[in-house]
């Protein structure tokens, strides 16, 4: 996750001061990434210093406020153009699956069973969390939950394919 | 509620014997929602058949609030599942001659009881068809269908609702209408459900699910509030 793209994100709707922008990060990802002030402040003077943010002065609370510049705008509008690439096979249980094959683990199908147990869960918690998304009327955080379950169909598929192998 | 305790059955085709349930000991509390999941063939929809009373079992047995189903003869399971009992099934199986309004009443008058018209009215606007009781099943879409589906399941106001692949026929936006909708009546009237479904995305919507395989249950996990709160830290991690 990208904290300097998210404040550059915020401060391209409105300036801010830093505890504006931590109190906006809480709301735009639903207070569910933890982010504390220290890491706003820190981010902030990066930012400041490689010229994507600049300060226009303090408020009438003594507060420092920051805008975006024009070239944290580019910096913001490259980094959304460029796709993700993803780390697909580096998954943990993947990796345990290949050293539970190497050292012939006997527990295997039981392992592949708490396994899928796991992901069972994590589908009723994240459909709860969808239905949170329902109601706070976010639809973007909703479509990330939905993105969330799709991948785990897909993977608790997966482990029913090596259950049968 | 509804407890079953080694049950199992075996249908018999054409001479051959097909085990489906091979003794499976299964409990739904009062005011739970729990679906079932499983490849095809596992039994998922065989037990539902047997927990509304529609079929009887080879061997075991099935208590609905103590009463044990198949000790009771034909009659007898009809009048507890016109009693206790809401279906809601894939293909909606609304009568298609009936109005909206008169496929809700149905199973009020198959009872012999007395059509509550104001409770039907609720139910139409609880299932957000307010307006369209005069209207006929072939004016209706499937997930509109669907909804008055589970009215009708629900107007006798059962102890528990069956629902057999409810969004099987529906895509993912109409599903989630449903799945929303029965969650509703769920969490704000404490509806007891049973769902089978073969949607791990439906699934994600009960407290429980049980997921079967080859005629037996498989394992089977739960929703709590403490595993929430772990998976919350974990998911954002």
């Amino acid at each position: 996750m990208s904290v300097k793209h998210s404040l550059l994100a915020l401060l391209y709707e409105k300036p801010r001061h830093g505890y504006e922008l931590k109190t906006g990060f809480d709301e735009l990802v639903e207070s569910m990434w933890p982010l504390n002030a220290g890491q706003v402040y820190t981010t902030l003077d990066r930012l400041e210093r490689d010229n994507l943010v600049e300060s226009p002065g303090h408020d009438l609370k003594d507060r420092k406020q920051y805008t975006i510049t024009k070239q944290g705008k580019d910096e913001l509008w490259n980094w959304l153009e460029k796709p993700v690439g993803r780390s697909l096979l580096k998954d943990e249980f993947y990796f345990k699956y290949l050293c539970a094959s190497f050292v012939d683990y006997k527990d295997k199908q039981r392992m592949i069973q708490v396994q899928k147990q796991t992901m069972m869960k994590d589908v009723l918690n994240l459909t709860q969390l969808r239905k949170q998304m329902n109601q706070s009327g976010n639809k973007t955080m909703k479509m990330l939950v939905e993105g969330a379950l799709l991948h785990l169909e897909a993977d608790i598929k997966w482990l029913d394919m090596i259950a049968r192998d | 509620m509804i407890q079953t305790i080694g049950l199992k059955k075996v249908f018999n085709t054409g001479g051959e014997k097909t085990s489906v349930l091979k003794g499976i000991d299964f409990s739904v509390q009062k005011g739970e929602f729990v679906a079932i999941m499983g490849p095809s063939g596992s039994g998922k929809s065989t037990l539902l058949q047997l927990l509304g009373g529609l079929d009887v079992p080879t061997e075991g047995a099935i208590k609905l609030d103590g009463v044990e189903l198949q000790k009771k003869t034909e009659k007898q399971r009809t009048i507890i599942r016109r009693r206790k009992i809401g279906f809601v099934f894939q293909s909606y199986q609304l009568l298609p001659t009936l109005s909206v309004y008169e496929n809700i009443a149905f199973p009020l008058h198959a009872d012999g009881r007395k059509v509550d018209s104001v409770a039907i009215h609720e139910l139409l606007n609880a299932v957000d068809l307010k307006g369209y009781d005069k209207r006929f099943p072939y004016e209706l879409s499937g997930g509109q269908q669907q909804r008055v589906a589970i009215a009708r399941a629900l107007i006798h106001q059962p102890d528990i609702l069956l629902a057999d692949e409810p969004t099987g026929n529906l895509d993912r936006e109409r599903s989630s209408d449903i799945l929303d909708l029965l969650s509703a009546f769920h969490q704000d009237r404490g509806q007891t459900i049973v769902m089978v479904t073969h949607d791990l995305f439906a699934a994600g919507y009960a407290d429980r699910i049980v997921l079967f395989k080859d005629g037996l249950i498989e394992t089977e996990v739960q929703r709590e509030d403490d595993d929430y709160a772990e998976f919350l830290s974990r998911f954002m991690a």
